[in-house]
């Protein structure tokens, strides 16, 4: 299958100083009262803790080529993913996606609704990633015989496991004809036969110059699908580069750290 | 039909279904429930106020059941619209989909519901005696019109609820005094003179009155009530998209 968006623009992702902010409370004030008695008390002002969770991130992706973003926990690699798949807005910088689609499998499962059947969710799941209503009916069956949840297809969501729930997730999701895919540790939870599977998707994708940004623990996979990797550490960039040396700039640094 | 317009107009219907179902799921009357429940309140509200109270409206339990479907459509969606983003976390946080349609299609819901709500009672009016002119033929234009109202509403509500989950507990109690302060069991002109031209402001007290007039009167609106709807149509959907707006950017931080 030849992608259409074969002549397009050179560069997939362009990610240029971009910065997020969390912020923490202090003290939690949930409600309207509070807020206002806080406003009026001087000394208990409505104060929260800045916090960068990322800080003037740069990168730049050609179209075809695959980023793996690692680090500890914590350091900003799922905020990433979820600025580059618009579900988070940056607070300084800019985002710019020149190639076609995203197809997003972040978090575990899809969850849309648990008294719903698995194909309801299924349907839900699939026209947000972007297949058509009629399409995604056509496809339902195959779509279910690839996640291994054919017999389960009438069985509300919630009685699924959660192994079930991202190989359902994650079945939809390479069904759309998407050009970058965004996968945040997706793979861990499947067993080992989804995970070949998957791995056997992830390897068809490139062939069709589709762009993988993965994030993962797993150096094997970082290095076995992604020409580049984004090292993360405190939401600073620590290295950016091939994967081969990022990923073992990383192994080494977490092994000279005496507590991990 | 154009990409774009084709995959929005997908995402809504799927999004709208999955409301209107999970609506009606693990109940064993289902939609049965949308019509038993304005007809139970219409024969309560009948017989407090025509035997107890010895109201003197003429046709007065089918003008009781447009009033309560009327202000049904408007509670419910307006209150379920408040919770529509709240209660549908992973669509929020765990994928990227409109926000707007989210809250909209919830809004759909109800809207379709509330047709239907009104389908099946037409008959009944009929049965109690109402002589239907064409003018009933005007009152999917009255739903619209409260549909756009609830979709501004539900876009304030659902924002400012994310933010300060006070806005729950406020707009129950607003419901609980506005269906006092619409004509649902009484008749407006109950109202003291003065207090009248600001009582007649409230726009739901426009839709209802203006539904009777279609269906019980057999007469056109009046022209203040299509002025009063419109108007303020028009502020709450502007106000709505303002605040959703300035409110939209933080949604997957507040979830």
């Amino acid at each position: 299958m030849t992608s259409p968006w074969s002549f397009r623009a050179l560069s997939a992702i362009t990610i240029e100083n971009v910065w997020k902010q969390f912020r923490i409370p202090h003290e939690r004030r949930p409600n309207l009262l509070d807020y206002v008695a806080g406003i009026f008390s001087g000394g208990k002002r409505y104060s929260y803790e800045e916090f960068w969770a990322l800080k003037d991130i740069n990168i730049k992706l050609e179209r075809g080529e695959s980023l793996g973003i690692i680090g500890p926990n914590g350091s900003g690699k799922s905020t990433l993913l979820k600025l580059i798949a618009g579900i988070m807005k940056p607070d300084k910088g800019k985002i710019e996606i020149t190639t076609g689609s995203i197809a997003s499998i972040l978090e575990l499962g899809i969850g849309f609704h648990g008294d719903l059947t698995v194909k309801e969710n299924a349907l839900i799941y699939g026209v947000i990633m972007g297949l058509p209503r009629r399409e995604m009916r056509k496809r339902t069956e195959s779509i279910l015989d690839f996640a291994g949840l054919a017999r389960f297809q009438d069985a509300k969501l919630k009685n699924l496991s959660s192994g079930m729930q991202i190989r359902l997730a994650f079945s939809i999701a390479i069904q759309v004809e998407a050009d970058i895919f965004l996968v945040d540790e997706a793979l861990a939870v499947g067993d080992i036969d989804f995970q070949e599977k998957c791995l056997a998707k992830f390897r068809e994708f490139k062939q069709q110059t589709k762009s993988l940004v993965l994030v993962s623990h797993n150096m094997d996979l970082i290095n076995g699908f992604c020409e580049k990797t984004l090292y993360l550490m405190n939401g600073e960039v620590r290295a950016l580069g091939a994967s081969r040396e990022v990923t073992s700039q990383y192994v080494m640094d977490m092994k000279a750290k005496p507590t991990q | 039909m154009n990409r774009n317009v084709r995959y929005y107009f997908d995402v809504i219907t799927v999004l709208a279904q999955k409301d209107f179902k999970v609506r009606y799921r693990n109940s064993v009357l289902g939609f049965l429930w949308s019509l038993l429940n304005p007809l139970a309140y219409m024969v309560i509200l009948w017989a407090v106020f025509s035997l107890l109270l010895r109201a003197s409206i003429p046709n007065f339990a089918p003008w009781l059941l447009v009033g309560l479907l009327i202000w049904r459509f408007f509670s419910i969606g307006t209150s379920q619209g408040l919770m529509s983003i709240l209660s549908n976390p992973s669509l929020v946080s765990k994928v990227y989909v409109s926000r707007y349609a989210i809250v909209l299609s919830n809004n759909l819901a109800n809207f379709f519901g509330s047709a239907l709500e009104f389908l099946v009672m037409l008959p009944l009016l009929v049965i109690l005696g109402i002589d239907l002119k064409a003018y009933a033929l005007l009152l999917p234009i009255i739903l619209v019109l409260e549909f756009l109202l609830v979709f501004g509403l539900s876009l304030s509500l659902s924002s400012l609820n994310l933010k300060y989950r006070d806005f729950y507990q406020i707009w129950d109690i607003a419901l609980q005094l506005g269906f006092f302060l619409s004509p649902i069991v009484y008749d407006a002109n109950a109202i003291p003179v003065r207090y009248r031209f600001l009582y007649s402001l409230n726009p739901v007290t426009r839709l209802i009155e203006s539904t009777r007039d279609l269906l019980i009167g057999g007469q056109f609106p009046s022209q203040f009530d299509d002025a009063i709807i419109v108007l303020s149509i028009g502020v709450f959907l502007i106000l709505g998209f303002l605040i959703f707006r300035s409110l939209e950017r933080d949604f997957a931080l507040e979830l």
